[in-house]
C-alpha cells in the first residue's frame, strides 16, 4: 500500500500527541490523587460520589448534633444530681427538725436554713446551658423558669421538649421541662395522700402508707373518722353523713387502718371527732413540699399537727427524690443512646470514606504502571519518528 | 534521419512535463487537500513506411489528479462525523468543568441543611442563625453561579452557530466561484486539477461544519445541498444562509433559510448540529434539571418555614425567593393576550419546556418537541390550564388564532433564586403549637409526638381541650366522646398527637399555639430534615438527589460524546488512510520519478547526440 508521506508525518505526529495526551492525564491524577477529573469520566461514580459525600456530610451533621445534645444533658445530669444532694439535706434537716428535742427556737433556726436551700433548689432549676438557655425552661428558654416569691415558687416555662437528630428518623430529647422534673411530682405516696384534720386534738399521726391492693383502689376520696379513740369509720368524702363504707378498730397507739386496698400506718392516740382525708394523689411541686415543711417547723409548738404535716411532706419529697432519680436515668438512657449513635456514625463514617475512596480515589499502582507505560509508549513513539525521518530515498541522491 | 532528432525531442518534453509534475507533487507535498498528480504518456502515431510502421517519438498526453470520488466523499462524511463529535465532546467538557467545579451544589447544599440543625440545637443563638443566613446566601450564589456557567456556555454556542453560518456562506460563496472557474477551464475537456483540489478541499472545510451532499453537475461543477436537502451551492450561485433570534426567546440564535423559514432542526452532523443538538439535548435539560432543583429547594424549605414560628412570635415567613415560570410571547403573535404561569406542585414539575397555543376556541399545549400534554381548564382566571405542576391563566387580552406562547418553567429559574431573610429573627425554627398536660391530672397519661399536618387548617389555631371521661374515652372541645387505647394518636385541626400511658377521668390535655416559645426546635428539625424530604417527581426524589441526577446526566452526556469522539476519529483516520494511500504524495516514490525522468531526459538528449553524430557522419562523408 502506498503511504502518503506527510499524512504519514501526520499520523506519527497524532500518535505522539495522543501518548502525549495520555501521559498528561495521568500525570493530572497522579497529581491530584483523583480517579475522576470530570464526571464524564465516570457519570455514575461520580454522581454517587456526590450522593456518598452528602450522606457523609450529613453524617457529621448528625455527630455535631449528637455533641451538642450531649453537652446539655450533661449541663441537665449535674445540675439535677446537684438537686438531689440538696433534697438529701433537706431531708435530713426535717428529720432533725422532728427530733422531740428540738425547741420553737431550734425548729426555726432549721426552718432559715430550709429557706436558704429553697433558693439554691430554684436556683438549680434555673440552671443555664452553655449558650444562655435554661435547660427547665420548656421551649421557653430566654426566659427565667422558676421565680420565687416569700416561699412560693412558680414556674413560668412550658412543658416542651427539646429534641435533638441524633440520626436518620431518630430523635433523642436533649432535656426536661421543669415542669416534668421539679413542679408535676406527684403527691404522697405517688397514689393517694393523707392529711390529718385540721381541728384534730388527738396525738394520731399517719406514718409511712401503701397501696396493698392497687386492682382495689379506686381514687376516690374518702375521710377516715375517728369516733371514738379506738374505733373508726371511713366515709365517702363527698358524702360525711351518709353510711360508712367500711369501720375497724385502732389499737389506741399504733396500727394500721386498710380500706379500698390502702394501708395506713398511724401511730399515736387519736382524739373522738378527729378526721384524717384521703385521697388521690394530685401533682405538688418540689418547691411547695419544701415551704410545706418550713411552715411546719414555723408553727409554733410542734405536735402532731406538725408532725402529721412534716410525714405527709417528706413523702412528698421521696416523690421529688424519685422524680430526680428518674429523670437522670433518663438522661443516663437518652446518653447511651446518643453515645451508641456516634459509634455507629463514626463506622458509617469510615464506610462512606471508604466507598468514596474507592469512587474517586486514584489507585497510585496502577496508576504510576500505567504512567510508565505511557511514558515508554510515548517514548517508542518518539524514537520511530526520528527513525522513520531519516529514510528518505532523497538522502542517497547526491 | 531527421525522425530521430524529432523522436528525441519529443522524448525530452514528455520528460520535461513528468519532471515538471513530480517537482509539482514534491513542492505540494505539505499542501491541504492537494492531489498526487500522474503525467501519461502516448507514443505517437507512427509513420507508415511502405511494409512497416516507424515509432515517432512520445508524447505527454495529460496530466492527471490520483483521485477517487468516492475515498473523497467518505473523507467528507468522516470529517462531518468526527468535527460532530469533536464539537460535542469540547461543549459537553465546558459542561463537566462546570458541575465539577468549585460551585458544587452539593456541598452547598450539606452545609445549608448543616446550618439549619445548628440553628435547631441552639434555637436562640444569634450567631448560630447569622451562621445559617449566611450559608443559605452561599447555597443561592452556587446555584446562581452554576446557571451563570451553563448561560455562558448557551451564549458559546450562540457565538458558534452565528459563526458557523458566516463560514458556511462564505464556503458557498468560494465553491461557486471555484465552480465559475473549473466550468471556464474545462474547456475542450482538460481538467483544472489544482482548481478541483482547491474545491474538494473547500467542500472539505464545509463538511465539517455541516454535514454535505455532493453531486456532480455539468462540466465538472458540483451542486451542494446540507440538512434535509436545503440547496446550498448549485453550479455558480451559492444559497447564502442567516441567524435570527428565536420568535420566542430572543437569547436564542436560530438558523433562517433563504426563504425565511427556520431550519435548525435540519442540521445533524458537523459542528454546527454538535452545537444544535448539545443545546437541545444537553444543555436545555441540565439548565432545566438546575432550575428545578431551585424551585423544589424554595418550594419544600419555604413551605415547611411557614408552618414555624419566628422568634418575634410570627408565623414564618418566606425563606427563598424564586421567580415564576417564564412566559415568552411570540414576536408573530397578533393578539395581545397576556399569560402567566405558576408553579402549583412541585412533585409533578417536569424539565420540559412547553408551547402554548391559541386554536381561535381554546389553548393547546405541547412540549417543545411537539409532544401533547393533556391539560385542564380553560385560562380564565378561575380555570387556568393544570398542566404538569403548573396553573397557566390569560387574566389580560385577547389572542388570536395562531398565537402562541413559549414557558420555560424552570429554564433561567435557579439564577432567579435569592434569600428572602436578613433578619435572624424571622428564621421560624419553633413550632406552631404547644402540647400540655394539666398539672391536675390524676392518671399517669402522657404527651407523645405532636405532629403538624396541615398549617393551612381554618381551625389549626384554635385551642383544643382533649378532656378524658372515663381512662378509655376522651372528648374534644367538648365533643362527642371517642374511645382511646394506650398509644392512640389524637388527630386535630391540621395536627396529629400522640398519647401514652393511662389517664384517669377528668384528666386534661391541651394543644393550643405555642406562642413565642423561642427556644422551641420543632420546626427547626423538620426544615433540617427538608434534605432527606423526595420533593420532586411526585415525592420521589429530594434535592440532593436531583443534583447528583444532574451530575450523572452530564456525565453521561460527556463520557458519551468522548467515546463517539474516539469512534469517529478512528473512522476519519482510515477514510483519510484510503484516500491518502491513492492521492498523498509519497516522497520516494517522487523521488524514484524523479530519477526515472531525469534518465529518461538524459537519455533522449543522447538521442538528440546520436541523430546529430549521425548527422555529421553523412556531413563529413559528403565534404570528404
Amino acid at each position: 500500500m502506498r503511504i502518503s508521506t506527510s499524512w504519514g508525518q501526520q499520523q506519527a505526529v497524532n500518535s505522539m500527541l495522543d501518548r502525549q495526551y495520555d501521559l498528561s492525564q495521568t500525570q493530572l491524577a497522579l497529581g491530584n490523587g483523583k480517579a475522576i477529573q470530570t464526571p464524564s469520566d465516570n457519570p455514575s461514580a461520580a454522581a454517587r460520589a456526590v450522593d456518598t459525600n452528602s450522606a457523609s456530610a450529613q453524617n457529621d451533621q448528625y455527630t455535631r448534633n449528637i455533641q451538642s445534645a450531649t453537652t446539655r444533658l450533661s449541663v441537665e445530669e449535674t445540675a439535677l444530681s446537684s438537686a438531689g444532694d440538696i433534697l438529701d439535706r433537706i431531708r435530713s434537716l426535717t428529720l432533725e427538725g422532728t427530733n422531740g428535742t428540738q425547741t420553737d427556737e431550734s425548729r426555726q433556726s432549721i426552718a432559715t436554713e430550709l429557706r436558704q436551700t429553697l433558693k439554691q433548689l430554684v436556683a438549680l432549676g434555673n440552671t443555664k446551658d452553655g449558650q444562655g438557655e435554661y435547660i427547665f425552661a420548656g421551649s421557653r428558654t430566654t426566659t427565667q423558669p422558676f421565680t420565687i416569691d416569700g416561699l412560693s415558687v412558680s414556674y413560668g416555662g412550658d412543658q416542651s421538649q427539646r429534641m435533638v437528630a441524633a440520626a436518620a428518623g431518630l430523635q433523642v430529647a436533649t432535656g426536661d421541662s421543669g415542669s416534668d422534673v421539679f413542679m408535676s411530682i406527684r403527691g404522697g405516696n405517688g397514689t393517694f395522700i393523707t392529711s390529718a384534720g385540721a381541728t384534730n386534738t388527738g396525738t394520731a399521726v399517719v406514718g409511712s402508707t401503701s397501696v396493698t391492693d392497687a386492682s382495689a383502689w379506686d381514687g376516690g376520696s374518702y375521710t377516715i373518722n375517728f369516733t371514738s379513740p379506738t374505733r373508726y369509720e371511713v366515709h365517702d368524702a363527698t358524702d360525711p353523713t351518709g353510711p360508712a363504707l367500711s369501720t375497724g378498730t385502732y389499737s389506741g397507739d399504733s396500727g394500721t387502718i386498710n380500706f379500698k386496698g390502702a394501708q395506713l400506718n398511724i401511730t399515736g392516740t387519736p382524739a373522738t371527732g378527729d378526721t384524717f382525708a384521703v385521697g388521690p394523689s394530685s401533682s405538688q411541686d418540689v418547691f411547695s413540699t419544701v415551704a410545706g415543711i418550713i411552715n411546719a417547723f414555723e408553727m409554733p409548738g410542734g405536735g402532731p399537727a406538725m408532725n402529721n404535716q412534716i410525714n405527709a411532706q417528706l413523702q412528698n419529697l421521696d416523690q421529688a427524690a424519685t422524680s430526680f432519680l428518674d429523670t437522670r436515668t433518663k438522661i443516663g438512657a437518652r446518653m447511651n443512646t446518643l453515645d451508641q449513635q456516634t459509634d455507629i456514625g463514626a463506622d458509617v463514617k469510615l464506610q462512606y470514606a471508604d466507598t468514596l475512596s474507592n469512587l474517586q480515589d486514584l489507585d497510585y499502582a496502577s496508576a504510576i504502571s500505567k504512567f510508565s507505560q505511557q511514558q515508554s509508549a510515548l517514548d517508542a513513539a518518539q524514537q520511530a519518528y526520528v527513525k522513520m525521518q531519516n529514510l528518505s530515498l532523497f538522502n542517497y541522491l547526491k | 534521419m531527421a525522425d530521430l532528432l524529432s523522436t528525441g525531442v519529443s522524448g525530452l518534453l514528455a520528460s520535461q512535463v513528468g519532471l515538471a509534475t513530480v517537482g509539482h507533487n514534491i513542492s505540494n507535498v505539505n499542501t491541504a487537500g492537494y492531489t498526487r498528480q500522474t503525467t501519461t504518456f502516448d507514443a505517437r502515431t507512427p509513420q507508415f513506411n511502405g511494409g512497416y510502421y516507424i515509432g515517432q517519438g512520445a508524447d505527454a498526453v495529460s496530466v492527471q489528479r490520483a483521485y477517487s470520488q468516492f475515498l473523497t466523499q467518505s473523507v467528507w462524511s468522516a470529517n462531518s462525523g468526527q468535527s460532530r463529535a469533536l464539537q460535542y465532546a469540547g461543549l459537553t467538557a465546558a459542561a463537566n468543568n462546570a458541575v465539577s467545579g468549585s460551585a458544587n451544589l452539593q456541598s452547598a447544599l450539606d452545609g445549608f441543611f448543616g446550618a439549619v440543625s445548628d440553628v435547631a440545637n441552639a434555637p436562640v443563638d444569634t450567631a448560630s442563625r447569622q451562621a445559617l443566613i449566611g450559608k443559605a446566601n452561599s447555597l443561592v450564589s452556587t446555584f446562581r453561579s452554576l446557571s451563570s456557567q451553563f448561560q455562558n456556555i448557551d451564549q458559546q454556542t450562540n457565538q458558534q452557530i452565528s459563526s458557523a453560518v458566516d463560514s458556511i456562506n462564505s464556503l458557498a460563496k468560494s465553491i461557486a466561484d471555484l465552480n465559475a472557474q473549473i466550468q471556464r477551464a474545462s474547456v475542450g475537456g482538460a481538467s483544472p486539477n489544482d482548481l478541483l483540489d482547491a474545491r474538494d478541499q473547500a467542500i472539505s472545510q464545509l463538511s465539517q461544519i455541516v454535514g454535505v451532499n455532493v453531486s456532480q453537475g455539468a462540466d465538472n461543477t458540483v451542486t451542494i445541498s446540507v440538512g434535509n436537502g436545503q440547496p446550498l451551492v448549485n453550479g455558480t450561485d451559492a444559497t447564502q444562509l442567516s441567524t435570527a433570534t428565536n420568535q420566542y426567546d430572543s437569547s436564542r440564535l436560530e438558523i433562517v433559510g433563504p426563504t425565511g423559514s427556520v431550519i435548525s432542526n435540519q442540521f445533524g452532523s458537523g459542528s454546527l448540529g454538535a452545537s444544535l443538538d448539545f443545546r437541545t439535548n444537553v444543555l436545555d435539560p441540565a439548565r432545566n434539571q438546575l432550575g428545578r432543583a431551585a424551585i423544589a429547594m424554595t418550594d419544600a424549605f419555604n413551605k415547611q418555614h411557614a408552618q414555624g414560628i419566628d422568634l418575634n412570635g410570627d408565623q414564618g415567613g418566606k425563606f427563598f425567593d424564586i421567580a415564576d415560570p417564564a412566559v415568552l410571547n411570540s414576536t408573530a403573535n397578533k393578539g395581545n393576550a397576556q399569560v402567566t404561569a405558576t408553579i402549583t406542585d412541585v412533585g409533578k414539575l417536569g424539565s420540559s419546556d412547553y408551547i402554548m397555543r391559541y386554536n381561535g376556541t381554546g389553548w393547546t399545549v405541547t412540549t417543545t418537541a411537539g409532544v401533547t400534554v393533556p391539560s385542564t381548564g380553560t385560562g380564565a382566571a378561575g380555570d387556568p390550564i393544570l398542566v404538569d405542576g403548573m396553573a397557566i391563566t390569560v387574566p389580560s387580552g385577547t389572542p388570536q388564532a395562531g398565537d402562541s406562547f413559549q414557558i420555560q418553567p424552570t429554564r433561567n429559574a435557579a439564577s432567579t433564586m435569592s434569600v428572602a431573610i436578613s433578619d435572624t429573627n424571622k428564621i421560624a425554627i419553633s413550632g406552631p403549637l404547644a402540647a400540655t398536660k394539666s398539672s391536675s391530672n390524676t392518671g399517669k397519661g402522657a404527651l407523645g409526638d405532636l405532629t403538624v399536618t396541615d398549617v393551612n387548617d381554618p381551625a389549626f389555631k384554635t385551642p383544643v381541650d382533649i378532656v378524658f371521661t372515663s381512662p378509655s374515652t376522651y372528648t374534644i372541645n367538648g365533643g362527642p366522646p371517642q374511645n382511646y387505647t394506650d398509644g392512640d394518636t389524637i388527630t386535630g385541626n391540621g395536627w396529629t398527637l400522640k398519647l401514652t400511658g393511662t389517664p384517669a377521668a377528668n384528666d386534661t390535655f391541651s394543644v393550643k399555639p405555642a406562642g413565642s416559645a423561642s427556644g422551641d426546635n420543632g420546626n427547626g428539625l423538620a426544615l433540617a430534615d427538608v434534605a432527606n424530604k423526595g420533593v420532586l417527581d411526585n415525592g420521589v426524589t429530594t434535592v440532593g438527589k436531583s443534583y447528583s441526577q444532574l451530575i450523572a446526566q452530564v456525565g453521561t452526556a460527556g463520557a458519551q460524546a468522548n467515546t463517539a469522539l474516539d469512534a469517529q476519529q478512528s473512522i476519519l483516520d482510515q477514510a483519510m488512510s484510503s484516500q491518502q494511500s491513492l492521492s498523498g504524495v509519497n516522497m520516494d516514490e517522487e523521488a524514484s520519478n524523479l530519477l526515472r525522468f531525469q534518465q529518461a531526459y538524459a537519455a533522449s538528449a543522447q538521442v538528440i547526440n546520436a541523430a546529430n553524430t549521425i548527422f555529421d557522419s553523412l556531413m563529413s562523408a559528403v565534404r570528404g
